[in-house]
């Protein structure tokens, strides 16, 4: 039992914190609003050449091979930061998906490239324009196409920096995969989106302390009052809480088990919520600046609503806890130490 | 970073839970799966003694003072079996928990010698001095107050909320003893023997019909010269130090009665038929992932060798636990619907969901409101200015 990370991992997450803080700024986000683009050329080459997009990835497919924990900090710090280009999803749980079903597959041979995945069954497709390979599900079958070969209508998110598409396809003129296995894709979709639930958590609350201690009403920093602090408490106790069961539930999403599975609906639950409090705190700590376009805030909030209803909505990670709960056994005997037996 | 424990852990879980076992089935089945502090208190002190004898009353502390220099995984699993076997709550956590791991790191070694065998040999209980009538959130406000005559501490005045002083053989107690000061300065730390004819125990009522705790009063009660923890003065440092020991591994055997309070309302919605109502199933659900939360939290916690620094985890960990058990009452008390207002017999004394009801309504109350947590929260993690406090 030891909850210290490797200095492999706090070197992996530093790196990417400093690339991150620098580029990921306000006005990298209103230049990709305003524009519309994909990405931005000169961030996505760093973060493709400090080795970020292969960290998931298996060693036979030219990538690093580590763990969801190692990625799952990586996620957080894009979390932190609200980024935007197609880090996450397609290093975190397309390109393992296609390297296990495809392994020489041209595009894995690229760092460059980015990987769309379709979460479910005609579901929208995250940044699938810009992507070198589109998965595509039907049933439990998914296929891989090019972007040219499907049909891709932008829909506009709530998110302005989320580029969601509905795609079109024929299945007889896209590369078939066989089954795959989507109950992980889930898991790591799943895990991924809570890590960055926890960094827009934490960046909502960083940004709403700066503000109460600048800003004075009645003589003194707003920060200074009971009714002001006491919701900063309440948001920051949300994200303590909620990264310890993100970690344990990366750490152990490899073995696939049911209790793993648990924990990491009990992940996506928790940091999602994390998130969604600390960014509607951070709202109303900021009074009517908070509710204007000017104030970054709102983009935290956007993003946590999307993450939320991503890789499963609460209500589904909240069922599958239930179905667990009401199916196995319960007593002394059952508790707490057979869950460490997996671990 | 790794969940499990390593096979040596695992062979030190076999040996303590089959002794634990054994004395649950045999010679202490009387007091198994006792959650609270005042029933049956003599056989609990046999019980305490006997676990002495075995060397399982302290085994984090050292082994020159009766424990067994334990690792942190030992003392989990330690804390884990133990209310997995329904082993009764220790009542004398309070010297076990604060009062011993206090004299160890603040305490002279003729201290340690004349205090910690009896906190390790189960003979010597202990009861936590703070609160008083006009101290209770802003605890710095103490009036209780102690002069030195000769050789001996005098002390007097009030204390109230004094958990478990109707039985207890020791007391520790913040007194002002510098005259005319105000707050955190001038306050000493002592340690009195309790049953003396100056100290005056008076239990207080609760809710749920129990009596925990007590007003404790203070006429020329008296302790030797030499019963002060720190220096004359530096009782605040003291008290506060010690309260960083209450986030130890009893906060995991707290968790394993949670999971048996849940546990009981899973097996009551089950009973009932309120397992099919999907709020209830959504609400159990999120009970059950709050107290993962906890878990891993605790152990995260635990696993922060660095105790000078601020940990956002130590911080939060008293509103996070009290918050989710005060909504476990709620949610226990709906799923029970009518079978949750009506007791068997006429002692109102209530089974375990309607007590735990009663009881998590002090929850975000002792040991520091949530308002006070959420000052503590936003000031020290968070760094945010201070409210100005009227009296300082």
């Amino acid at each position: 039992m030891d909850f210290t990370l490797s200095d492999e991992q706090l070197m992996f997450a530093e790196t990417a914190e400093t690339l991150f803080y620098d580029l990921v700024t306000p006005e990298h986000w209103r230049k990709l609003m305003e524009s519309g683009d994909a990405r931005d050329a000169a961030l996505w080459n760093q973060i493709v050449e400090t080795g970020l997009t292969l960290i998931q990835l298996p060693e036979e497919a030219g990538g690093l091979g580590l763990g969801a924990l190692d990625f799952a900090l990586i996620a957080e710090k894009a979390g932190y930061v609200a980024l935007s280009e197609p880090l996450v999803d397609s290093a975190g749980v397309a390109a393992p998906m296609l390297a296990a079903l495809a392994p020489d597959d041209p595009v894995l041979a690229d760092p460059a490239a980015s990987i769309a995945i379709q979460q479910e069954e005609g579901g929208l497709v995250l940044d699938a324009d810009s992507a070198a390979a589109i998965i595509l599900r039907k049933g439990d079958q998914a296929f891989v196409a090019s972007p040219d070969q499907v049909t891709l209508t932008r829909r506009e998110s709530i998110d302005p920096m989320r580029r969601l598409f509905a795609v079109e396809w024929d299945d007889s003129k896209v590369q078939p995969l066989g089954q795959a296995d989507w109950d992980l894709a889930l898991d790591r979709g799943a895990i991924f989106a809570a890590a960055q639930g926890l960094g827009l958590a934490q960046r909502a609350v960083d940004m709403a302390v700066e503000y109460a201690k600048e800003r004075q009403q009645f003589g003194k920093p707003i920060g200074s009052y009971q009714a002001v602090k006491h919701h900063l408490s309440t948001a920051q106790t949300a994200i303590e809480f909620a990264r310890p069961v993100v970690l344990a539930a990366a750490a152990t999403l490899e073995s696939g088990d049911i209790q793993s599975r648990a924990r990491i609906s009990h992940a996506k639950i928790v940091a999602l919520e994390a998130a969604d409090v600390a960014a509607r705190t951070s709202i109303q700590v900021h009074g009517a600046m908070g509710y204007s376009w000017e104030v970054d805030v709102h983009l935290f909030l956007k993003r946590a609503l999307a993450l939320t209803s991503a890789w499963g909505t609460p209500y589904f990670h909240r069922q599958r806890v239930a179905a667990r709960l009401f199916t196995q056994p319960v007593g002394p005997s059952t508790t707490f130490a057979r869950e460490n037996e997996n671990g | 970073m790794k969940l499990g424990f390593s096979a040596a852990d695992e062979a030190f879980r076999q040996e303590c839970a089959a002794w634990l076992q054994e004395q649950m089935d045999g010679p202490f089945a009387d007091i198994r799966g006792i959650t609270n502090l005042v029933s049956k208190v003599d056989r609990r002190r046999l019980w305490e003694q006997q676990l002495a004898a075995h060397g399982w009353s302290c085994i984090g502390w050292p082994k020159a003072w009766g424990g067994r220099d334990a690792t942190l995984a030992q003392q989990v699993i330690f804390a884990e079996e133990y209310a997995r076997a329904g082993a009764p709550n220790r009542i004398n956590h309070i010297g076990v928990e604060l009062a011993g791991p206090t004299i160890l790191a603040f305490g002279t070694e003729e201290q340690k010698a004349k205090f910690l065998p009896g906190i390790a040999a189960g003979t010597d209980i202990w009861c936590q001095g703070y609160s008083e009538p006009n101290a209770g959130s802003d605890l710095a406000n103490v009036r209780t107050k102690a002069r030195l005559d000769g050789d001996e501490w005098v002390v007097n005045g009030q204390k109230v909320w004094t958990s478990l002083a109707h039985f207890s053989d020791w007391i520790f107690v913040i007194a002002r003893s510098e005259e005319g000061s105000q707050g955190p300065k001038g306050l000493t730390f002592l340690m009195m023997k309790m049953g003396q004819p100056g100290i005056e125990v008076v239990p207080i009522g609760q809710m749920n019909g129990e009596a925990e705790f007590n007003e404790t009063f203070f006429t020329d009660a008296r302790c030797p010269a030499d019963s002060l923890i720190g220096s004359v003065g530096d009782g605040w440092r003291v008290a506060m130090g010690l309260l960083a020991f209450e986030r130890g591994v009893s906060t995991l055997a707290q968790q394993m009665q949670f999971r048996n309070e849940l546990d009981a309302i899973i097996a009551a919605a089950k009973a009932n038929g309120m397992a099919s109502d999907g709020v209830v199933r959504s609400r159990i659900a999120k009970a059950e992932v709050g107290l993962r939360l906890m878990r891993y939290g605790a152990l995260r916690m635990l696993s922060n060798t660095d105790l000078s620094a601020i940990d956002g985890a130590a911080l939060t960990y008293k509103i996070q636990w009290a918050t989710w058990r005060r909504d476990l009452g709620e949610l226990a008390m709906d799923v029970l619907g009518q079978a949750g207002e009506v007791v068997d017999g006429d002692n109102y004394h209530w089974p375990m969901l309607p007590n735990m009801y009663l009881f998590s309504r002090s929850d975000t109350i002792y040991g520091g409101t949530n308002q006070i947590q959420r000052n503590l929260i936003a000031e020290r993690g968070l760094g945010l200015p201070r409210e100005p406090r009227g009296n300082l």
